[in-house]
């Protein structure tokens, strides 16, 4: 079997030393002040919106009034009185089925 | 305001700038210029390098909001500065303005008497560094931007796979796939190189 000759190990060294040689030297001070003077020109920046928070901040600022509604909407349902409402769906159901059985099956006497 | 800079924490000087103090950020620079200067030079050519180190900070201050206080900032703009670097490689392959330097017949002999001699014999520093660079140069010139970028993480900086996916932003995975095809194709340019040298 061939060796491989990226994998020797005295190429890999003289590579890594070229490659670790490139680093260093230096560079004009004059990027430093260019960068600055971008960042002024962008100006102060904006905090973060993305879904999760801008969501987060507003189930909070909603909390207290979905509280009050809960507590509403339960007072109110426990002092509905329901018998009348169930009378009324029973004979609603019976009106609707009779008609249909006995078309269907023939059953009338 | 040397003092001040050198007293405050880098969690401290972000929440600065991002409560509007913009020149807080040279706090930020100052401390970290060095640091992403050596990684810039290390992947791109000399004659880009201000201008990607301008990028790459700039791109630092635009993406501070997003910054989590807890996580490391050193690495956090690290990665910035290494995935500039990349946007770099990537522009540069689209507008196909990569260096592609010829290799000659002297590179070949140096690989050769390289391979022949062991790693603790040492070479001559300078010669060994210039061909070295040249080799360099052009195998990674004919490599995509991508391979380019996980071959000097991975290869020639022997960073683990872990360490170049979060520099990169890639998964481990795709770093591993992506640093063996580089590898491969890498050892075949080498290679050629190789043969050109035994013809010789």
């Amino acid at each position: 079997m061939r060796s491989k000759v990226s994998e020797n190990e005295s190429l890999k060294k003289a590579f890594r030393e070229a490659c670790s040689a490139k680093g260093r030297g230096e560079t004009g001070k004059e990027w430093q002040s260019q960068v600055m003077r971008r960042i002024r020109q962008i100006g102060p920046l904006r905090p973060a919106t993305g879904f999760w928070p801008a969501f987060e901040s507003m189930v909070w600022r909603l909390a207290p009034v979905s509280c009050l509604l809960v507590i509403a909407l339960t007072l109110l349902l426990m002092n509905i009185d329901f018998a009348d409402s169930n009378d009324y769906l029973g004979t609603v159901t019976v009106d609707f089925e009779q008609p249909t059985l006995v078309e269907l099956f023939g059953l009338e006497g | 305001m040397q003092k001040d800079s050198l007293s405050l924490s880098d969690a401290e000087i972000v929440r600065q700038v991002l409560d509007g103090d913009v020149n807080a950020f040279e706090f930020i620079l100052t401390r970290y210029k060095v640091q992403v200067l050596k990684i810039v030079k290390k992947h791109v050519p000399s004659e880009a390098a201000e201008e990607t180190i301008q990028e790459a900070f700039v791109r630092a201050y635009e993406s501070l909001p997003t910054f989590k206080g807890t996580g490391d900032f050193s690495q956090w703009l690290s990665s910035i500065a290494v995935r500039t670097c990349y946007d770099y490689w990537r522009k540069a392959y689209r507008s196909r303005e990569v260096p592609l330097s010829a290799l000659t017949e002297r590179h070949a002999q140096w690989m050769e008497q390289v391979i022949s001699q062991g790693p603790e014999e040492p070479l001559d520093e300078l010669d060994s560094q210039m061909e070295a660079k040249e080799i360099l140069n052009w195998a990674l010139g004919k490599l995509s931007a991508k391979n380019r970028m996980v071959l000097e993480l991975v290869y020639l900086e022997g960073l683990s796979m872990q360490k170049t996916a979060e520099l990169l932003g890639w998964s481990k995975a795709n770093v591993k796939v992506r640093s063996f095809r580089a590898r491969m194709k890498l050892e075949k340019l080498l290679r050629i190189v190789k043969e050109q040298g035994r013809r010789a």
